[in-house]
């Protein structure tokens, strides 16, 4: 009985989403970010880090990409791609580079200074400064 | 020596990848968009077009004309200030194929973060959605507002823009300044088509803040030719042996003269957008010193609602023609082959009025994160002489009521 309604309370808790974790370069002198900092350099907006360096962010593919715009922009990722279709396509700017894995963006984060990311919390590690955290 | 604004654009584009090639590899991208189209109407009497650079339009038989195109960009990034962009849209339109579909060539520099400055060719900036008509995945609608968007064929021109943007309060605002020159190839009725150039300018205000964007500009547009397919029409009438017979023939064909006119573009727009509801309404009166391209007052306004995936909106446009109509008067002598000169004196002045509403209801489901399929439905109400947006035989009655209903299928790559 106490199984089933340990079930019952899991299966009414909307699925458990993993958090996410918005990191840099362990050197990159910014303590943290905020949410909105985080959106302008992801749609574009603006392009210079707090740190005055050029903000390299870097994307991954879905369902992480999905989760992370919907965490921090409350919109689903068809409106984010339609967003920057209109950018895109009138040439204003260019989206953030996609990379395959969480490793691959730690990876690019410990190499460039400007780097910012985004990665599970499971995968993060000393080696990258965590700058917001999204759940 | 038009061609050759487009050469220097290209020009500029390969300079700039060269010379930058030669210091640092640039990071060079190809993206894409497209949109599979079918539109048909209920009707026969007249043909539907997306806009009026189209000369083949719809009729009850269907079509994928009107919509469907397909469009390639490749950007080279050579550094943090150099950039470069490359777009050319594959779509059945009037003009030469390679030429005419070319809408961006540019190399931008972007000395600040917050200041570009572009050389080339760029996308005619003169209402919300003007650069980017053919990107269906960008905006809900099957195309962009009928009423609104349907008059201007104008989509690119070559020259330079400078765009500042300034914080203000919590959003930002940009000022974008343009000028240079743009070649059009038009359809005239239905089997001719004509050149047209004109030297442009213009400046816009863009304010975006969270949830919604609002726009402001002005367009200033002189046309350096004369329609080509009238001058037929208008040396016959600027024949001095004319002036006994008939003394208003030479002010008539002054009045169908294009040359060194200008059309003055004003407009202004506010969208709203927080996820689930969006709106989006525009305005323009457009003032023309033109007799054979008449001033229009024009708007929309859409309400959409998203659930899930699914998108559902409804559009209401409109467009009215100010100008009263060009007085023709009759020649003094009737002679048939004055009479005729006359009428087609008449048609050529008259018949290019827009008298145009709509209603229209769509829907747009986004399958993947880069595919929506796209249904609309629309009614049109078309008044006397009110038609120009549309194909029409050049005499004849045509119906006032239509109903034009499409499918279509958008991406991105």
């Amino acid at each position: 009985m106490k199984t089933f309604l340990i079930a019952l309370l899991l299966a009414c808790v909307p699925a458990v989403r993993a958090e996410i974790l918005v990191i840099g370069h362990v050197k990159n002198n910014i303590e943290n970010l905020t949410a909105k900092q985080v959106q302008d350099i992801y749609l574009g907006r603006g392009r210079v880090l707090p740190n005055g360096k050029f903000a390299l962010p870097l994307d991954q593919p879905s369902p992480l990409r999905t989760e992370f715009y919907e965490k921090l922009t409350g919109r689903p990722v068809e409106q984010i791609n339609a967003y920057w279709a209109r950018i895109m396509f009138t040439g204003q700017a260019s989206p953030p580079q996609q990379l395959p894995s969480d490793e691959v963006v730690m990876q690019t984060v410990r190499e460039n200074e400007g780097a910012i990311g985004y990665i599970n919390k499971t995968s993060v590690d000393k080696t990258v400064r965590i700058l917001l955290e999204l759940d | 020596m038009n061609i050759n604004y487009s050469v220097i654009a290209v020009s500029l584009f390969m300079a700039g990848a060269t010379v930058f090639a030669e210091e640092s590899k640039p990071a060079l991208s190809l993206k894409g968009f497209g949109t599979l189209g079918a539109s048909g109407m209920d009707n026969d009497s007249l043909k539907f077009r997306r806009d009026i650079k189209q000369e083949r339009g719809v009729n009850s038989g269907w079509g994928i004309d009107t919509d469907s195109r397909l469009g390639l960009q490749v950007d080279a990034d050579f550094d943090n200030a150099w950039h470069a962009t490359m777009q050319w849209v594959a779509r059945n339109y009037t003009g030469d194929f390679v030429e005419q579909n070319l809408d961006w060539a540019f190399l931008r520099w972007r000395p600040r973060d917050d200041l570009d400055i572009r050389a080339g060719r760029m996308g005619f900036d003169v209402f919300m959605l003007s650069e980017y008509r053919d990107v269906g995945y960008a905006y809900p609608w099957i195309r962009p507002p009928h009423e609104f968007y349907a008059g201007l064929p104008v989509y690119h021109f070559d020259g330079m823009d400078i765009a500042q943007k300034f914080a203000v309060g919590e959003g930002q605002l940009t000022v974008k300044v343009f000028g240079g020159y743009s070649f059009n190839q038009v359809p005239i009725g239905l089997s001719d088509q004509a050149d047209q150039s004109y030297t442009l300018a213009g400046v816009k205000l863009a304010y975006e803040q969270g949830n919604w964007n609002a726009r402001i500009g002005y367009n200033y547009s002189l046309n350096n030719l004369e329609l080509s397919t009238l001058h037929p029409l208008m040396n016959a009438l600027n024949d001095p042996a004319l002036g006994a017979v008939w003394p208003d023939a030479s002010t008539l064909a002054g009045k169908m003269s294009s040359k060194d006119k200008a059309v003055h573009f004003s407009s202004i727009g506010l969208a709203y957008d927080d996820g689930q509801w969006l709106a989006q309404a525009e305005g323009s009166y457009i003032h023309s010193e033109l007799d054979v391209y008449r001033s229009v007052a024009s708007g929309y306004l859409s309400l959409g609602r998203r659930v899930g995936k699914v998108t559902l909106y409804t559009l209401l446009g409109i467009s009215e023609t100010l100008n009263d109509r060009t007085n023709v008067s009759t020649p003094l002598a009737p002679i048939p082959a004055l009479l005729e000169l006359r009428n087609a004196t008449d048609l050529a002045l008259n018949t290019n009025g827009i008298d145009e509403k709509s209603v229209s209801l769509g829907l747009r489901w986004d399958v993947t994160e880069n595919v929506d399929l796209k249904a609309q439905w629309s009614h049109y109400w078309l008044g006397n002489n009110g038609n120009a947006l549309w194909l029409r035989p050049p005499t004849g009655a045509v119906a006032d009521t239509v109903n034009v209903w499409s499918v279509g299928m958008d991406f991105i790559f």
